[in-house]
């Protein structure tokens, strides 16, 4: 026995070793409900401790690396690029000037966004507090699309946060450690984001194929879909929010396992090969700077003024309306409405009223033919066919001839 | 043919290192590894823990040391990956058993049997991690052939200028 250990021991150490990583490899996968395995998204005590141990003995001098990059980068640019610094200080100038008119129009734009948001009660949120990181490594596999970050738990970060660049989407945080997180990139090819073309509003779901290219799986054929078009993220998938870029199309390919699907390869937005800052949204909260904040208060507050203003004459047009006679009656029916009566209301205005003093102004005396009777009665007395529609009379001239002199008849 | 087997005493000695450097390498490799994508995105075709592990099994010519530092860079390996913990680790540890058997039966001071091993055993090593991932368990798993090809040559390049490096520490008698 003892000399067959002592011969086939290296093959004996060759199966144990194969034989203990096989178990640990069963115990990391499951089967779904659909009967498919799937790899355990989160990972086992054991198999967490294993991850802590070599990010802590590799994340060090990856960031020593990173660092002393950086460091010489920064050198290179402070010293030898200072010789054109002017010149790109006053460009800079001019872009600022440029940004900002940009930015107040964005602004308008977003508070705009915001009232018609608040309108329609919809939850999602459009602008968001992030963090800036710094890649500092990758898995270094070509079957494994992840990288390394220089924020971690200590930083706030938790498990499948959005990670982004200003360009478009980069991945979410799968793993957290206490200075480093890991993060799971799009073009992986067990990631998944919901997403949706811009033009033809066509949903697929993103996931990162062999050659590390994301692509949109599971879209039947469609002859709209054109190299060129605009890839956004859909919303649903509670990690990414709605609206962010992901890509262009490049080329559509038929799906090798179903012939009415196709798969629609992308060109990222983000540069993913050569992330060197990325974004990560720890918050979906709205987030606005400070002088932002206050800009928008005073726009509430001027909309808020403006509102109240139109709502007080409103209110004021109503106790009007009260007031005023209606001419809709509520006990009659439509058709005996007095706005829908043609005949006059009053009768008697068909024939314009006779003077009570009657002078030589009245219209019976004004034809200058001979002086009307007076009359103590106008509502009886009978029309004067002559009679003409007395003027109205304003201002001092009306005053003085309120009371003119009675004529002897 | 003479290339082809150990049957000189040179052939047979057993490459010694100082201690250091049997921490060192691995760890710098490990690092350089998970670095250098980066730096190279999506031209990094190189393995520097395979490459490591198949020049000390070499240079120890001891199937279970070669065993041992297989599974350990491997597994190193795949805990910076976001996949299961061992796949990398069988693959080395198939790697380093057979450069370490392979290194008491040929001559492994030739220069261009060497490179010729590395190729061979990082296209192993891909097929290995490939056999383990699909079918041991059995998860979807689109292959690069094309890639692995590349990745494999790759490691033969930088084989080509590290074992003689590496070779300069050699502690002789």
């Amino acid at each position: 026995m003892e000399s067959f250990i002592v011969r086939y021991r290296n093959l004996l150490v060759l199966l144990v070793l194969l034989a203990v990583q096989i178990v640990g490899l069963a115990v990391q996968v499951h089967r779904s409900g659909s009967g498919q395995m799937s790899l355990d998204p989160r990972d086992s005590g054991g198999v967490r401790l294993i991850r802590l141990w070599a990010n802590a003995l590799v994340s060090p001098p990856e960031q020593l690396i990173h660092s002393s990059r950086n460091g010489i980068v920064g050198v290179w640019q402070n010293y030898i690029d200072l010789r054109h610094v002017r010149r790109q200080n006053k460009d800079l100038t001019q872009t600022i000037d440029r940004l900002r008119l940009e930015q107040a129009a964005l602004l308008e734009d977003a508070r705009q966004g915001e009232r018609l948001q608040a309108l329609l009660h919809f939850q999602e949120k459009y602008i968001y507090k992030t963090l800036a990181a710094e890649v500092i490594g990758s898995s270094g596999s070509q079957q494994s699309h992840v990288v390394y970050i220089d924020k971690g738990e200590d930083d706030g970060l938790h498990r499948d946060m959005a990670v982004i660049t200003p360009d478009g989407i980069v991945g979410k945080i799968r793993e957290v450690y206490p200075h480093t997180a890991q993060v799971l990139m799009i073009n992986d090819q067990t990631s998944g984001a919901g997403v949706i073309l811009e033009t033809t509003r066509i949903r697929g779901i993103l996931r990162g194929n062999a050659n590390g290219q994301p692509e949109v799986v599971g879209i039947l054929s469609d002859n709209r879909i054109q190299p060129g078009e605009h890839v956004l993220t859909a919303g649903g998938d509670l990690i990414f929010p709605r609206g962010l870029p992901v890509g262009t199309v490049e080329k559509v390919v038929q799906d090798p396992d179903r012939d009415a699907f196709i798969d629609i390869i992308l060109k990222p937005a983000a540069r993913l090969n050569s992330l060197d800052e990325v974004l990560v949204i720890t918050s979906t909260e709205p987030h606005f700077p400070p002088d932002e904040k206050q800009d928008m208060a005073e726009s509430r507050a001027v909309d808020g003024a403006v509102v109240a203003a139109a709502q007080a004459e409103k209110k004021a047009s109503e106790v009007q309306e009260e007031r005023l006679p209606s001419l809709m009656v509520p006990n009659l029916p439509p058709d005996q409405q007095p706005l829908n009566d043609s005949t006059p209301p009053n009768p008697i205005a068909k024939q314009p009223p006779q003077p009570l003093h009657p002078d030589q102004f009245s219209p019976s005396t004004f034809t200058g033919s001979e002086p009307a009777a007076p009359q103590t009665a106008p509502q009886t007395a009978a029309p004067q066919p002559k009679a003409k529609k007395p003027k109205p009379k304003t201002g001092p001239s009306a005053a003085s001839t309120a009371n003119p002199p009675r004529r002897n008849p | 043919m003479s290339v082809l087997t150990a049957n000189t005493r040179r052939d047979l000695e057993i490459q010694r290192f100082p201690l250091l450097l049997y921490a060192l390498v691995p760890l710098v490799s490990l690092v350089l590894q998970a670095w250098l994508p980066r730096v190279l995105g999506r031209y990094a075709f190189f393995d520097l823990p395979l490459i490591v592990t198949v020049y000390f099994a070499l240079g120890r010519r001891s199937p279970i040391q070669g065993t041992v530092m297989g599974v350990v860079l491997g597994i190193f390996e795949d805990a910076l990956t976001h996949h299961a913990i061992g796949i990398n680790g069988i693959a080395k540890t198939v790697v380093g058993f057979l450069a370490a058997s392979t290194g008491v039966r040929i001559d492994v001071e030739n220069r261009a049997i060497r490179i010729l091993l590395i190729f061979l055993l990082s296209l192993v090593s891909s097929a290995v991690y490939i056999f383990v991932y699909r079918v041991l368990l059995g998860l979807n798993l689109d292959t690069n052939w094309l890639a692995e090809l590349y990745k494999a040559l790759g490691n033969s390049a930088i084989a080509a200028v590290f074992f003689p490096l590496l070779d300069r520490f050699q502690v002789r008698d």
